[in-house]
C-alpha cells in the first residue's frame, strides 16, 4: 500500500501539472454550447475502433476465431455509462480528465505496437482533456458563487502494480484495455448529448452503480481492473447560466 | 650448483606429496560423494541447473571425476535422461551442470540425483560408483497461480524451422481443452492427467508479434495461451560456423556463460545477471540472426597490448535478449577475457615472451554462439602509433626542414618512416627514411609561394605489418620574384582624333607570378623624339590600361610586382599613325576544337603573330582575347570554352615586326556552328501596280545572323489556280500548302520585283534569309491585292473632267440665271401668287383673277417717275410712313369702249411691284405706289390719249430707254380686285361704285423699293388707292 502510495503521489502531480498547464496556456471557448459540441464530436471521433482497437488486433495476430473473443472489455476497468450519467457535470468533468489521464499513460506504453496510431490518438486525447479544462472553468465559473470547489482533480485514479505478465496476458489484456476505452468514449458522447437534451428536464438522476461497476470474472481477473475515480459531487448548476 | 640444488628440493617436495596423496587418496578407497546438491529451475531458459560440491576431498587435492546425473519426470522411477559429466575437482569448489528441458520445466515435475566416480588416471582401474544423492525434486508448477489453464514456455524466442515442444497444464481436469496455433486446432500427447504436450516442428516465422498459441476449455471459457517468438533466418546461415548445439542445449550453454561470468567477476557479475533477470518484460520485433564476426585481426602498438578488432555486424540485442557478447580466448596460455566493447576488445601481452599467439573470438545470444580464429606472430603485428609533432623548419622559397617524433617500440627498435610532400592534393615527393626517436628531412625543389601539405607515417621496421596512421602538416613556402614577363597585347583606336591604345594582359600564372601580384608597371617611352619617360603603376589585380599618345611611335613595357620584385618587361611598339589597316576579309570554319585560322605571311621578319578576338557575340561589349604564336606558325587552333554555336567570331591576325610593332595581317569571320537564321527581315512592299510589287528589306542586317546569309527566299502565294509568276517554282510549305518561291543568292540584294502578276488578285507574299543550315522560321504571309487594270487611268483622267465639267456647269448656270434675267424673266402667275389666298381670305372668298380676255384696255396711261425721285428712293430707302407723300400713284385705265357709259365698272391697275419680298410684304393687298407722283399729277391720265401716250412712252422707254437704275426693276401682276382692299381707313369716302374693276398698274419700281418693310402708311397707300377708284368712273 505505501509503495502504491509512492507511485500515486507523483503520478497525481504529473496529472495536476498536466491540467494546470494546459490551464495555463489554452485559450477556452467561452461558448458553452459550442465547447459542448466539440466535446461530443471529439467523444464520436475517439470512440471509433478504427482508430486504435482494430488495427492492434490485427497486428497482434488476435483477429483468429478463438481470440477474437476473449477480447472484450473488462467490467469495471472503465467507469459504465450509467455510473457517468449518475455523477454531476464537475465530477464527470473530473472523472473523464482522470480517466483520460491513465489512458494516455497505458497508450505510451503501447507505442511500439501502434506508433503511429498512439501519437494520432495521443493528441485527440490531449486536446480533449483542454476542452475537459475549458467546460470546467466555464462550470466553476457560473457556480463560484455557491460552493467553491478544488480544481485539482483530486487524488487521480491508481495505478496498481501490475504483475509481470507474459506477452500473450499483454496481447489481451491491452486489446481489452482499447476496446474498454472505445466503449467509453461512447459513454461519454451520451454523456454529453444529455447535456445537451437536458435544457427541459432535470439532470439529476440517482446514483446507480453500473452493472460493470462489480467485481468481474475470467479473464479479467488479477491485476487487470483498476478502481476508476468517479466524482459524485453533485451540485446544483446555477439557474439562467447553463443550460439544465 | 644452484641448478641441482633446485632439482633436489623439487624431487624431495614431488615424492613427499606422491605418499601423501597415496595415504589420503589411493590408501583409503573413496567414496567421494556428491553432497549438497541442489536444484533450480530456470523458467526463461528452460533448464534445470544443478550445483554441488564434494567434500571428501583433501585440501589442495585435484582429482579428474564423473557425475552420473539421472532425471526423471512426473516420478522417480520414469528416467528420461542420464548423462556422466567429467570435471576436475577441487576441495569445496561448487560444481555447476545444467541441462535443458524440451518439455517446459512447467508443466511436469522433475527429479534428479547423482553418482560419482574418479576418473583420474592416476587412480588404477576399475573405478566404483559412489552411492546416489538422495531425488531432488524441481517442480515449477508451485510457482504457479490459481488459474485454470497454463500454457509453456511463455515467450519462448526460436529460430524459424526450429521444433519447439508446448504444454497446458490443467487445474480443472477436464478432457474438452483444445489448443490452436494461430486459429488452427493442433493435438498433442497427454503426458499427465492434467498435462498435455505439443510438439510444433519447423515453426516458421508468421508476424514480428510473435505467434499466437492457445488452448481453451470448450465450454468453460477458460483461456491460456504463450505467444512464440521465431526469429527469421537468413540464409547465410549455412555459410556460417554453427556451433553444435540444440536450441535446448543453447539456452543451457548461454546460462552457463553467465555463470562462468558470475564465476570469473564475484558479485558484480551476479548482480549483473540478476539485473538481466529485472528487464522489463517486452517482445522482441524483428530478431536478426547472429552472425560470424567479420574481419577479425590483432595487432599491438608497443609490444605490451594487443587490441582485436571485428566487424560485429548487425546487434541482435532484444528487449528479451541481451546484445550478443563477445568473448576473446587465446589457446596457447588458455587466458579469455570477456570484451566489453562490441567491435573491439584488449589483450595485455605477457610478459613470458610470447610471441605465437592463437586468438578465436567466441559471439553469442540467447539462440547462438559464432567464433572466428587467428594465428600470427606478436612481431608480425605491430602497427607503430602515429608519429607526433611534425613541423617545418627553415621555410624558404624552394626548401624546407621537415621534422618529426615517434614513439618507440621496445628497446632499440627502428621505424621505417615515409614522407610525402603533397600539392594541390597530389603527392609529388616521397621519400623513405630509418629513424628510432627523431625524424628530420630536407625537402628541396619547391616552387615559391606555394603551400605543400608534407605528412608522416612510419611502420615497424623488423617485419612489416601496417603503416601508422599518417600525420599531416600544412606549410607555405616564400615568395620570389615573377618569372616570366606578362602576356601584353594592345588595341589601336582613335577617341577625339587622337590614337589611344589599350594595354591588356593576362595575369601570370601561380608558376610564374611566385607570389601575389602587387602592381603592375608601365613605362612609355617615345621613340621618334626623346623625352621623359612616362611610368604608371597599375595596382593589381587590374589586367588592363589605356594610353592616348601623339602621332608618334612609342615602346611600351609592362612589368609585373610583387613583394620580392619584377617580372621581366613585356615590350610592345606602338605608332600614333595606325595606318591603313583595311584588309581581305575572309571566313573560317568552325569545328568542335575550335577555329582554324591560317593566315599567308607577309614579310620575311616577322618575330611573331598574334591572333585577336572577341569571346562574346558581338552585340556584347567584347572581351579581348588573343594568342600568341611563334614566327614560323602559319596557322593555329582558336579554342575557348566561351564559344557559342550560331555566334560569328571575328578573327584578326596580326603579324609582329621585329620592331615590336603589330600589323593587321588578315580578318577572318567563322561561326563554332552555324545556325539557322532566327528572324525575318522587315519587309517594306511598295510600287504596286496591277501587275507587280517591290518587296524590300534594307534594314536587315546579315552580320549578327546566326550563319553567313547566302540569300533570300521570296514565298508568293498566288491566288487559287493561277500559275506561279515566271521568274518563281513551286514548292510545298511544311503545313503542305503550295507557293511559288523564289530565291536570290546575294545576300546584298536586299529589294526584289514580284511581276506578272495578274490584276485585281490577292497575292501573299514571306520573305525569309537562309543559311547553309536552312532557312529562318516560317512567319505569316502578307496579304496584297493588285489593283484594277484600268483603274489608275479612270483615276487620272475621270475625275478631272468631272472637276471641269462641274466648274462649266455651275459657270453655265449661273450664266443662265444672268441670262435669264437680263433676257426672259419669268412672267408672273397670278395663280401662284401667295397674295391671292391672302386676299381670299381676308376680304373676299368670292375673289378671283380677272383674265385678261375680260378686261377691255382703253386707254393706259403711264406716269413716268421723275428720275431724281427715283435717285432719291434708291438712296435713302427710308420706309414709306417716312417718305413725305400723301397719296399713292396709280395708272388709270381709262375705258375706251363705246359703250361705256357713266359711271361703269372701274379697271383699276395697282402698282404692285411683283417682288416674292414684295410679294410677302404686300401680304395686305395693297404696296404703296412710288411716292414721287403725287395724285395731282395723275390727271392728265384720265384722258385716253394722255393714257395711250403714257403707255406708248412707257413701253418705248421700258425696250430701250430703261435707264441703268431700273435694270433691277420687277414686273408687277395684274390684280383685279372686286372690292377695295381697307374701305375702313379710307381717309374719304368718295361714292362707291355699284361695280368696280380695279386695274392696277403694272409698273416697275425698284427692288430696293420692293423691299421695304410694309407699313400702316401702306395701308394707308392702298386705301388711298381705293378712294382714288372714284376716279376711275
Amino acid at each position: 500500500m505505501r509503495a502504491q502510495r509512492m507511485r500515486r503521489t507523483p503520478l497525481s502531480v504529473i496529472l495536476g501539472l498536466l491540467f494546470l498547464s494546459m490551464a495555463a496556456t489554452s485559450k477556452c471557448l467561452g461558448k458553452y454550447h459550442e465547447l459542448l459540441l466539440q466535446l461530443q464530436r471529439q467523444a464520436d471521433l475517439m470512440q471509433d475502433t478504427s482508430t486504435l482497437l482494430d488495427p492492434y488486433i490485427r497486428i497482434q495476430g488476435l483477429d483468429t476465431p478463438g481470440l477474437k473473443e476473449h477480447c472484450r472489455e473488462c467490467p469495471g476497468a472503465f467507469p459504465s455509462e450509467d455510473a457517468l450519467r449518475g455523477l454531476s457535470r464537475q465530477g464527470f468533468l473530473r472523472t473523464l480528465n482522470a480517466t483520460l489521464g491513465l489512458v494516455l499513460h497505458r497508450l505510451t506504453a503501447l507505442y511500439q505496437d501502434l506508433p503511429e496510431a498512439q501519437q494520432l490518438v495521443g493528441l485527440n486525447i490531449r486536446g480533449f482533456r483542454s476542452n475537459i479544462h475549458c467546460m470546467s472553468q466555464l462550470l466553476r465559473s457560473s457556480s463560484e458563487a455557491e460552493t467553491p470547489e478544488p480544481t485539482q482533480p483530486g487524488p487521480g485514479p491508481t495505478l496498481p502494480p501490475t504483475p509481470p505478465s507474459d506477452a500473450f496476458q499483454h496481447k489481451l489484456k491491452s486489446c481489452r484495455f482499447l476496446r474498454g476505452y472505445h466503449r467509453f468514449m461512447h459513454s461519454v458522447g451520451h454523456v454529453l448529448r444529455e447535456w445537451g437534451e437536458s435544457r427541459s428536464r432535470s439532470r439529476r438522476h440517482s446514483p446507480r452503480r453500473a452493472p460493470g461497476d462489480t467485481a468481474p470474472a475470467g479473464p479479467c481477473r488479477g491485476g487487470a481492473r483498476r478502481t476508476w475515480p468517479l466524482w459524485r459531487d453533485r451540485r446544483l448548476m446555477p439557474r439562467g447560466q447553463l443550460p439544465r | 650448483m644452484a641448478l641441482f640444488a633446485i632439482f633436489q628440493t623439487t624431487f624431495l617436495l614431488a615424492l613427499l606429496s606422491l605418499r601423501t596423496y597415496e595415504s589420503e587418496v589411493l590408501s583409503e578407497p573413496l567414496p567421494l560423494t556428491p553432497e549438497s546438491l541442489k536444484v533450480s529451475v530456470s523458467s526463461t531458459r528452460q533448464c534445470l541447473h544443478l550445483q554441488w560440491t564434494v567434500h571428501s576431498l583433501a585440501y589442495h587435492q585435484e582429482l579428474k571425476m564423473v557425475f552420473q546425473i539421472q532425471i526423471s519426470r512426473f516420478k522417480t522411477s520414469n528416467v528420461i535422461w542420464v548423462e556422466n559429466y567429467r570435471t576436475t575437482v577441487k576441495r569445496n569448489r561448487v560444481l555447476h551442470w545444467s541441462w535443458g528441458s524440451e518439455l517446459p520445466l512447467e508443466c511436469a515435475a522433475h527429479f534428479i540425483r547423482m553418482r560419482s566416480m574418479v576418473d583420474d588416471a592416476r587412480i588404477p582401474k576399475p573405478g566404483f560408483w559412489s552411492n546416489w544423492s538422495s531425488w531432488e525434486e524441481a517442480d515449477a508448477q508451485n510457482s504457479l497461480g490459481h488459474d485454470p489453464l497454463f500454457v509453456f514456455p511463455k515467450d519462448k524466442l526460436v529460430e524459424e524451422g526450429s521444433n519447439v515442444t508446448i504444454c497446458y497444464v490443467s487445474r480443472i481436469h477436464q478432457d474438452n481443452i483444445s489448443c490452436y496455433l494461430e486459429g488452427v486446432q493442433i493435438y498433442g500427447e497427454q503426458l499427465d492427467r492434467s498435462v498435455s504436450a505439443f510438439e510444433l516442428k519447423n515453426v516458421s516465422f508468421i508476424r514480428k508479434r510473435g505467434t499466437n498459441v492457445f488452448c481453451k476449455v470448450d465450454q468453460g471459457g477458460a483461456l491460456g495461451g504463450i505467444v512464440l517468438f521465431v526469429s527469421r533466418t537468413k540464409s547465410i546461415r549455412e555459410k556460417v560456423q554453427v556451433m553444435t548445439w540444440t536450441t535446448g542445449k543453447m539456452s543451457c550453454f548461454a546460462l552457463a556463460m553467465l555463470e562462468w561470468l558470475q564465476a570469473g567477476r564475484g558479485r558484480r557479475g551476479a548482480a549483473g545477471w540478476m539485473a538481466l533477470e529485472r528487464q522489463p518484460r517486452w517482445w522482441p520485433e524483428d530478431p536478426e540472426v547472429l552472425e560470424e564476426p567479420k574481419d577479425f585481426s590483432c595487432e599491438t602498438q608497443d609490444l605490451k597490448t594487443l587490441t582485436c578488432t571485428w566487424d560485429p555486424g548487425s546487434d541482435t540485442g532484444l528487449s528479451k535478449q541481451p546484445s550478443q557478447s563477445y568473448t576473446l580466448f587465446e589457446s596457447f596460455s588458455g587466458k579469455k577475457t570477456l570484451c566489453k566493447r562490441r567491435n573491439w576488445c584488449n589483450w595485455q601481452v605477457a610478459q613470458d615472451s610470447q610471441e605465437m599467439y592463437n586468438f578465436t573470438l567466441v559471439a553469442e545470444n540467447y539462440l547462438r554462439k559464432r567464433s572466428v580464429s587467428i594465428l600470427f606472430n606478436l612481431t608480425q603485428r605491430v602497427h607503430p602509433m602515429t608519429p607526433y609533432n611534425l613541423f617545418p623548419k627553415n621555410v624558404g622559397a624552394t626548401n624546407a626542414t621537415m621534422t618529426w617524433k615517434v614513439h618507440s617500440i621496445g628497446n632499440n627498435s627502428t621505424l621505417l618512416c615515409q614522407l610525402e610532400l603533397l600539392a594541390e592534393g597530389k603527392v609529388i615527393q616521397q621519400h623513405n627514411l630509418s629513424i628510432k626517436v627523431n625524424g628530420e628531412y630536407l625537402l628541396s625543389e619547391l616552387e615559391p609561394d606555394t603551400e605543400y601539405v608534407a605528412r608522416v607515417r612510419c611502420a615497424y621496421t623488423n617485419h612489416f605489418w601496417k603503416w601508422s596512421e599518417l600525420i599531416s602538416q600544412k606549410f607555405n613556402t616564400a615568395e620570389a620574384a615573377p618569372s616570366e614577363a606578362p602576356d601584353v597585347w594592345r588595341n589601336m583606336k582613335m577617341v577625339s582624333g587622337h590614337p589611344t591604345v589599350s594595354l591588356f594582359w593576362k595575369p601570370l600564372s601561380k608558376v610564374h607570378a611566385n607570389g601575389k601580384i602587387l602592381f603592375y608597371k608601365v613605362i612609355v617611352e617615345n621613340l621618334d623624339k626623346p623625352s621623359r619617360l612616362e611610368v604608371l603603376s597599375i595596382p593589381a589585380p587590374a589586367s588592363s590600361t589605356e594610353l592616348t599618345l601623339d602621332q608618334c611611335s612609342y615602346q611600351i613595357h609592362v612589368t609585373a610586382h610583387n613583394s620580392v620584385g619584377p617580372s621581366p618587361a613585356s615590350v610592345t611598339v606602338v605608332s600614333g599613325d595606325p595606318g591603313n589597316e583595311e584588309v581581305e576579309s575572309g571566313r573560317v570554319n568552325g569545328t568542335e576544337d575550335g577555329f582554324s585560322v591560317s593566315w599567308k605571311p607577309q614579310s620575311g621578319d616577322a618575330t611573331g603573330y598574334v591572333v585577336e578576338w572577341c569571346d562574346g557575340p558581338q552585340d556584347l561589349p567584347c572581351v579581348l582575347q588573343w594568342k600568341n604564336l611563334g614566327p614560323n606558325t602559319t596557322s593555329t587552333v582558336i579554342s575557348s570554352g566561351a564559344f557559342r554555336p550560331g555566334v560569328r567570331y571575328n578573327f584578326r591576325i596580326y603579324e609582329i615586326s621585329a620592331k615590336r610593332m603589330a600589323h593587321l595581317l588578315e580578318k577572318k569571320a567563322g561561326y563554332l556552328e552555324e545556325l539557322a537564321p532566327s528572324d525575318n527581315p522587315q519587309v517594306v512592299m511598295s510600287n504596286l501596280t496591277s501587275h507587280s510589287f517591290t518587296l524590300s528589306w534594307k534594314d536587315y542586317s546579315t552580320e549578327s545572323q546566326p550563319g553567313f546569309i547566302q540569300g533570300y527566299h521570296v514565298y508568293l502565294k498566288p491566288k487559287a489556280g493561277e500559275q506561279c509568276p515566271p521568274a518563281f517554282e513551286k514548292t510545298v510549305l511544311p503545313e503542305d500548302s503550295v507557293c511559288c518561291k523564289h530565291t536570290t543568292d546575294n545576300p546584298e540584294q536586299k529589294t526584289f520585283v514580284v511581276e506578272n502578276l495578274q490584276p485585281e488578285s490577292v497575292y501573299e507574299f514571306f520573305v525569309t534569309p537562309y543559311t547553309s543550315v536552312g532557312e529562318g522560321p516560317l512567319d505569316a504571309f502578307t496579304k496584297i491585292t493588285t489593283p484594277d487594270e484600268y483603274s489608275h487611268i479612270l483615276i487620272r483622267i475621270i475625275l478631272p473632267m468631272i472637276f471641269c465639267v462641274l466648274i462649266v456647269m455651275i459657270i453655265c448656270y449661273l450664266k443662265s440665271q444672268w441670262l435669264k434675267e437680263k433676257c426672259y424673266p419669268d412672267i408672273p402667275d397670278p395663280y401662284k401668287s401667295s397674295v391671292l389666298s391672302l386676299i381670299k381670305s381676308k376680304e373676299n372668298p368670292h375673289l378671283t383673277i380677272m383674265n385678261v380676255s375680260d378686261c377691255v384696255p382703253d386707254a393706259i396711261e403711264v406716269i413716268n417717275k421723275p428720275e431724281g425721285s427715283k435717285i432719291q428712293f434708291l438712296g435713302t430707302r427710308k420706309s414709306l410712313t417716312e417718305t413725305e407723300f400723301t397719296k399713292p400713284a396709280y395708272i388709270y385705265l381709262l375705258p375706251t369702249e363705246k359703250n361705256y357709259s357713266g359711271p361703269g365698272p372701274c379697271i383699276c391697275f395697282e402698282n404692285f411691284t411683283y417682288n416674292q419680298a414684295a410679294s410677302d410684304f404686300a401680304s395686305c393687298g395693297h404696296f404703296p405706289v412710288t411716292p414721287q407722283a403725287p395724285l395731282h399729277q395723275l390727271g392728265p391720265l384720265t384722258s385716253p390719249e394722255n393714257l395711250l401716250k403714257a403707255l406708248e412712252q412707257n413701253y418705248m422707254n421700258s425696250l430701250g430707254e430703261i435707264p441703268a437704275g431700273e435694270g433691277n426693276l420687277n414686273y408687277v401682276s395684274q390684280l383685279a380686285s372686286p372690292t377695295s382692299g381697307d374701305k375702313d381707313s379710307l381717309p374719304t369716302n368718295p361714292p362707291e361704285p355699284a361695280l368696280c374693276s380695279e386695274y392696277k398698274m403694272q409698273m416697275a419700281i425698284p427692288l430696293g423699293l420692293a423691299s421695304a418693310p410694309p407699313s400702316e402708311n401702306s395701308s394707308l397707300s392702298s386705301t388711298t388707292l381705293l378712294g382714288q377708284g372714284e376716279h376711275c368712273r
